[in-house]
């Protein structure tokens, strides 16, 4: 494909085209910088499209209770942006993660969030010819507060993202994210279209890939495995995770 | 970020500014919590529809029913106005999963058509590639091979069955049934394996071609298909009498959601809901395409219109599909499977509709093609997104927990819905 | 193609039509304008010779110049579909009144119509997006709106944006993200 040379419209030139096109604001995110080749940040939205009914909820000026733990409560890894309790309570947890995460590791339970035809195929994973209750994930939850897993199964639209990522900060930590499909892993067939996220790892951490469409129940299958194998592999550190479009390292 | 308006006159007081929320005192509590009251939805009613469903009448309140839910349909947001346990009105909030499909293909080829339509209905792919095929096929004025014509039909009636198998299974579970969804993915994992062996894929088939279809019948598929045939019928039986014979499943689909005939033209229902409620409308019979015509099989056709005809409908058309299916493997001809059509297709500029009969009614494409090598417009018409705005007449007063009952009778799928 | 239908449409409406009954295939095809709307399909629906009872799509149309929108229509009597185009909607402001009164399933046609094309619906109780979210301001099925593929061979090229994508091969190293605690 040819590249065009991105150039910024002039007042005159904006003003003259009828503005139909998506593009509102004509300020594309951080792309069009001219002979830029970085990878563009990824679009990390943050939980403005949802806020807490009190202000103060979910460390939102409440200061540490534990004071001596108080110090590493003022520090950044300590004060995160995600939907948790102050960062001082998760130093102890992580100690018995290390046990802990094997246990878990046996026992991922997903949570229902088919949205297209993956979907089918998850459904399709968790019956009985390709049963996921041997690997002890057969209760699909239907509440995120009860989940462990958060297998995204079909096209992510930008009217779901919000409510897909609300759903994510629901799910209390530890959690996993697993990108099931072509169109959660990139974007797949509706990479052009206007309405779609590509890919999922815009919004969310993700850790397992998934890619087919739709892959095959085995697949999903040895994706989950995968997961069962990252989990143990990396008991007891689920803070220091990768969040962006990256391949985790020694996976 | 919500907006303060101001308490209705109807809420608790506030307590008093200083004072310690009691444990045992819930209203003080829950005012202190929720000191706000944020309308839905959160701008003023834009039109007479909104306007007479987000205003609420004495008792009534909102209960949604977010994208994300229990049910198997797909991401569906439908906002309840209950009063009690009742529905009042209901109001199905779509595109969560709208991909902008007919965009895409108007920048694409002809050939890429089809693999863009195939996740719209994703359980029944196969029909979703057949109405725009035909469609073009009626613009170049191509004649499909009748092999490739019966190959069309035999795997669209896999197809059929595989998708009133589901069917069966998502209604269940909608009711509360655990066990006929696994019963039911047992047969569609069997069919799907088989057309996997046709086609090459187990959903998403990208299988029809523009003038006839990609492969022809291999010994893996025909073997498959055989040893499924000779225990077919059977297996069907079963799972079919595993519900019928469950006096709660039969008590709590008889009577649910009816329709009568009038209101499901009014509608523009088509397939196996307009058939309950006695119309017998079959575009198989009625305006019959492909090799229909040369095939015997009946139109299952009920007059109840509640949920249990719906469903034991298209348990009667999954056997009419086994019928067609055994005459189509007597008679398949010889001959090629593609007709013979030049790579790069540029369609004289003109328009065409093609329907076909889905199992979820009457899937439709019209095409416009304006003699470039890119399709100037597809419209797809969904039986589904039809099918979902008649929920809306046929849940006010029932129960809540009848809700997505009558929704799954009705079989959505919303790939299909949203496009 | 049925051409004792075309005879009797043109019999019948041969003063609203724009020109002969086309038809081809299994199709026949009429054209009205956007003020016919009403009386046509309400004769189509009621008229016993007609009986045009199933509206099968209604579909929006852009070509380029003008709007259309294009009825697809079944009837008992004949084994032809009936397109109906209603043809000449203006681009900066198509109107045309709404067959809801007929069938109450074309109000959430017409709801994908408007939300698509802009084409407003006369009568139509509920005319608000359907698909994009309700704060959406663009058409996308509109021949002005651009997906970032076809912008590159439209007229306007390289006068709107256009989202350019790198692949990932000619990222630096040190650009992937990793956070810790």
């Amino acid at each position: 494909m040819t590249d065009q040379p991105a150039f910024e419209p002039t007042a005159e030139e904006r003003a003259a085209t009828p503005m139909a096109s998506d593009q509102t604001g004509n300020a594309p995110a951080a792309l069009t910088v001219a002979g830029s080749t970085a990878v563009a940040e990824p679009l990390v939205l943050r939980n403005e499209l949802w806020a807490p009914a009190d202000p103060n909820a979910y460390e939102g000026g409440r200061p540490a209770e534990v004071t001596h733990l108080a110090e590493f409560g003022a520090t950044q890894a300590g004060r995160r942006d995600d939907a948790r309790w102050s960062g001082i309570l998760e130093v102890i947890p992580t100690k018995a993660d290390l046990v802990l995460d094997l246990l878990r590791a046996n026992s991922l339970w997903p949570l229902l969030s088919g949205l297209a035809c993956c979907a089918i195929e998850m459904m399709s994973y968790a019956t009985s010819k390709n049963d996921v209750d041997r690997f002890g994930a057969f209760p699909f939850r239907a509440s995120p507060r009860q989940a462990d897993v958060l297998i995204v199964a079909g096209t992510l639209t930008t009217k779901m993202a919000g409510p897909l990522l609300r759903l994510w900060e629901q799910m209390p930590e530890p959690k996993w994210c697993v990108a099931m499909g072509d169109c959660t892993c990139s974007g797949g067939r509706y990479k052009r279209s206007y309405s779609t996220v590509e890919g999922i790892d815009r919004i969310m951490p993700v850790d397992v890939y998934v890619p087919g469409c739709p892959p095959r129940p085995e697949g999903l299958i040895f994706g989950m495995m995968k997961l069962q194998q990252l989990v143990k592999d990396r008991r007891g550190h689920w803070p220091e995770r990768a969040i962006g479009p990256t391949v985790p390292a020694g996976v | 970020m919500a907006t303060q308006t101001p308490p209705r006159s109807d809420a608790p007081p506030k307590a008093p500014a200083g004072t310690h929320p009691s444990a045992d005192d819930p209203h003080v509590l829950l005012e202190n919590e929720y000191d706000f009251y944020e309308p839905i939805p959160p701008y003023p009613p834009r039109t007479e529809r909104e306007a007479e469903f987000y205003t609420l009448g004495d008792g009534e309140m909102f209960l949604n029913m977010g994208p994300q839910h229990p049910s198997t349909h797909g991401v569906l947001r439908v906002v309840l106005k209950l009063d009690g346990e009742r529905v009042v009105d209901i109001d199905p909030v779509l595109g969560y999963l709208h991909r902008g499909v007919e965009k895409l293909v108007e920048n694409a080829d002809y050939h890429q058509t089809i693999s863009q339509v195939d996740p719209l209905e994703y359980i029944s792919s196969l029909f979703c590639e057949w109405a725009p095929v035909t469609a073009y096929e009626k613009l170049l004025d191509v004649e499909v091979p009748r092999r490739a014509e019966y190959i069309r039909v035999l795997s669209g009636e896999l197809n059929r069955i595989a998708s009133h198998a589901l069917f069966m299974g998502w209604f269940a579970l909608d009711l509360g049934g655990l066990t006929p969804i696994l019963w039911s993915f047992i047969e569609r994992d069997e069919i799907v394996e088989m057309l996997a062996a046709l086609t090459g894929q187990r959903m998403l088939f990208n299988y029809f071609r523009i003038g006839g279809v990609n492969g022809d019948l291999n010994h893996e598929f025909l073997s498959r298909l055989g040893d499924w045939m000779s225990r077919a019928v059977g297996q069907i039986d079963a799972n079919i009498a595993l519900l019928n014979e469950n006096e709660i499943f039969v008590r709590r689909a008889s009577g649910l959601g009816v329709i009568d005939s009038e209101t499901a033209m009014r509608f523009c229902m088509t397939g196996a809901n307009l058939r309950a409620t006695g119309v017998p409308f079959d575009l198989r019979r009625t305006h019959p395409y492909s090799i229909y015509p040369e095939l015997e099989f009946d139109i299952p056709t009920r007059t109840e219109g509640d949920s249990l005809a719906r469903y034991l409908l298209r348990m009667e058309e999954v056997k009419q599909s086994i019928r067609i299916i055994d005459q189509c493997l007597d008679k398949m001809p010889d001959g090629p499977i593609m007709a013979k059509l030049p790579r790069l297709l540029r369609p004289r500029p003109g328009r065409a509709w093609a329907a076909v009969e889905g199992p979820r009614g009457v899937y439709g494409a019209y095409a416009i093609s304006d003699g470039t090598d890119q399709p100037f417009r597809l419209k797809i018409h969904d039986p589904s997104f039809i099918h979902l705005q008649a929920v809306g007449a046929l849940l006010p007063g029932n129960l809540l927990a009848d809700t997505m009952a009558i929704m799954a009778s009705l079989d959505p799928v919303m790939g299909g819905v949203d496009k | 193609m049925d051409r004792a239908l075309a005879r009797r449409l043109e019999a019948r409406f041969e003063t609203v039509l724009h020109g002969p009954a086309k038809g081809r295939h299994d199709q026949t095809e009429v054209r009205i304008g956007a003020g016919d709307v009403q009386d046509v399909l309400r004769a189509l629906h009621d008229e016993p010779e007609f009986h045009f009872t199933m509206l099968a799509d209604l579909a929006g149309v852009d070509t380029g110049t003008e709007m259309q929108v294009v009825y697809h229509l079944w009837s008992s009597t004949t084994s032809d579909w009936l397109r109906v185009i209603v043809e000449g909607l203006s681009r900066d402001d198509p109107r045309i009144p709404s067959v809801t009164f007929l069938w109450q399933g074309s109000e959430w046609m017409e709801r994908e119509t408007y939300d698509m094309f802009g084409i407003t619906f006369e009568g139509n109780r509920d005319l608000r997006r359907i698909y994009m979210p309700p704060d959406y301001t663009s058409f996308p099925l509109r021949k002005d709106f651009y997906l970032p593929d076809d912008a590159a061979r439209s007229p306007g090229a390289g006068v709107r944006h256009v989202e350019r994508t790198h692949s990932p091969v000619d990222a630096a190293p040190g650009v992937v993200r990793r956070t810790s605690a």
